[in-house]
């Protein structure tokens, strides 16, 4: 008896609890930066190519978010999210300003289109500033999980209430997947089509979106008591058991040095004015 | 003071015809156990939440009565204060996890946080109550992931952990397997012997017999019984609410009457052992 006892306790990760005496730390340079420093400095990055004209800074700021995602371990995951989103999102954008935008130079007449080579600049540039607000987006959420954000803006003054309903607003939308999951299966077993043709599909629609969403509606109203349980509505200051390590002096500057790209970049663009 | 007094509680659910109380009176003492047994629809949930103030702060409904928590009346305390008076556990485990931490020692840990424990003290607090429900191997696991029966024990342990006077506990064993029941049970046999009020809703009647002082038998919404557990379950009151007695009393009573009766009506097996061990070594 005594022998299993000793041996339960040897099955704790001691590493794993003794993580939460150290300030939080996920392996790497990159990811450890602040999360506020880090949305700080990305949000710079991501509007210095709207001040700069030309493709060459949105395109080497592209570049830029892929070296970084590289340096911090998650290009693997951020890289092909990125380039679904130029094919999808990038592609589009481009093409309907390129078919669409007037200019002198037409490329070629295909039916009522008539591409023009303004066009296509304008597109690419456009495409491109869009990429790079998308790519600062994309990369912030591959390098700094939501909960270590909301962490920090705790720490600078924001409620732990509205910080679980941004945090829980995340998880929604996998509780809602996962209940669209199971009432799909449900209405199935009951001989409701699910799988098919796009107008199969549309049928099943609100058969499966309508008990999903009720049955959320009911879970959110337990998920208040349940929270209540656990003393959330506590008025005593909250405490936690993860703590952020505060931000290093060479993150200021590197802070000092995004702002002092997007101040050089709009005193460029405004210095170049006609 | 008694820690819980109702006196003449009726309550009916918004949009419900039929009271899910009604006219309920009753006085609970501090350190006692008191086990809440009755069929489903009986009353039994909503007994816990007029008691942990959910009614009417989160089921709204029309109650009338009087309930008094520690001598103040149940609408004069601050909701916030009777949450950390009052530790809660519910029924449904899939609604019991915050949905906003990345790791079961966490979600136990949630509660502490909330009432401001120190990092290290909740480390300790956690460890404990793990290492106590056995629950080491998840500790690392995301709770969204866990199965009913894991939610379940999770979800004990986090109330356990903030250490609470007072905890209402609403069939904590409904989706688990025997061994983990038992468990559940030895750790609410310990908070016994610490001296924490429990009222313990519970369909295992072997179980309650065991660990509760005092046996409330609800039927339709109404008290039908309350008092000491081997009285009661002993009593023809079990019949009337249509709830099964242990089995060891089912088996005293169908000896009753026989060459072959117990000398005393038991309501746990080693009450039995004890009723029948002085046949088997004469």
């Amino acid at each position: 008896m005594q022998q299993d006892a000793t041996k339960e306790r040897a099955e704790f990760d001691r590493e794993f609890v003794d993580a939460f005496r150290r300030p939080v730390s996920q392996g790497n340079w990159v990811r450890d930066i602040n999360p506020l420093i880090a949305f700080l400095v990305l949000g710079c990055l991501a509007i210095i190519p709207i001040w700069i004209e030309g493709l060459i800074a949105p395109l080497a700021m592209c570049a830029a978010f892929v070296a970084i995602s590289l340096l911090a371990g998650v290009g693997r995951h951020f890289i092909p999210g990125y380039l679904k989103l130029f094919l999808a999102v990038g592609l589009i954008l481009f093409v309907l300003r390129a078919a669409f935008e007037p200019g002198d130079l037409v490329l070629f007449r295909l039916g009522p289109l008539s591409p023009t080579w303004e066009g296509v600049q304008s597109g690419a540039r456009f495409a491109l500033v869009v990429m790079v607000l998308c790519g600062a987006l994309t990369l912030y959420a591959a390098l700094i999980p939501a909960k270590y954000l909301m962490l920090a803006l705790e720490q600078q003054g924001l409620t732990p209430r509205a910080t679980y309903v941004l945090l829980t607003s995340f998880q929604a939308i996998t509780d809602l997947a996962k209940n669209v999951r199971v009432v799909m299966d449900a209405q199935k077993s009951r001989g409701i089509e699910t799988e098919g043709s796009i107008l199969t599909r549309s049928k099943a629609f609100f058969p499966i979106i309508a008990p999903a969403f009720l049955a959320a509606m009911n879970q959110t109203e337990e998920r208040a008591v349940a929270l209540d349980a656990r003393a959330f509505s506590s008025k005593a200051p909250h405490t936690r058991l993860v703590s952020l390590r505060g931000p290093r002096p060479w993150e200021f500057g590197l802070l000092l040095v995004a702002v002092a790209g997007v101040v050089v970049s709009i005193m460029g663009a405004y210095l170049s004015w006609p | 003071m008694a820690l819980v007094s109702i006196h003449g509680v009726s309550f009916t659910y918004a949009y419900s015809e039929q009271p899910a109380l009604r006219d309920v009176s009753l006085q609970l003492e501090e350190g006692l156990l008191y086990g809440v047994i009755g069929t489903n629809a009986s009353g039994k949930t909503t007994l816990c939440s007029l008691i942990r103030g959910l009614i009417p702060l989160f089921h709204p409904g029309t109650l009338t009565g009087k309930v008094e928590i520690r001598g103040r009346n149940l609408l004069d305390w601050d909701p916030a204060h009777l949450a950390r008076a009052i530790g809660c556990v519910f029924e449904n485990p899939f609604t019991q996890i915050s949905g906003i931490k990345d790791t079961v020692f966490e979600e136990i840990a949630f509660g502490l946080e909330n009432i401001g424990v120190p990092r290290e003290e909740m480390i300790t607090r956690v460890l404990g109550v793990v290492e106590r429900l056995g629950l080491q191997s998840l500790i690392k696991k995301n709770p969204n992931e866990l199965s009913g029966g894991q939610r379940q024990k999770v979800a004990f342990a986090a109330i356990v952990a903030m250490e609470a006077d007072f905890i209402v506990i609403d069939e904590p064993t409904s989706q688990l397997d025997p061994e983990a029941s038992d468990a559940v049970f030895g750790i609410i046999g310990d908070l016994r012997k610490q001296g924490k009020s429990i009222v313990l809703v519970e369909h295992k009647i072997d179980l309650m017999a065991q660990h509760a002082d005092r046996i409330i038998v609800m039927k339709d919404g109404k008290v039908i019984g309350e008092g000491p557990t081997g009285d009661i379950l002993t009593s023809e009151i079990m019949d009337v609410a249509d709830v099964p007695r242990p089995e060891v009393t089912d088996l005293a009573l169908a000896l009753k009457g026989t060459a072959k009766a117990l000398p005393t009506l038991p309501i746990t097996r080693a009450q039995a052992f004890d009723a029948i061990s002085p046949r088997l070594s004469g």
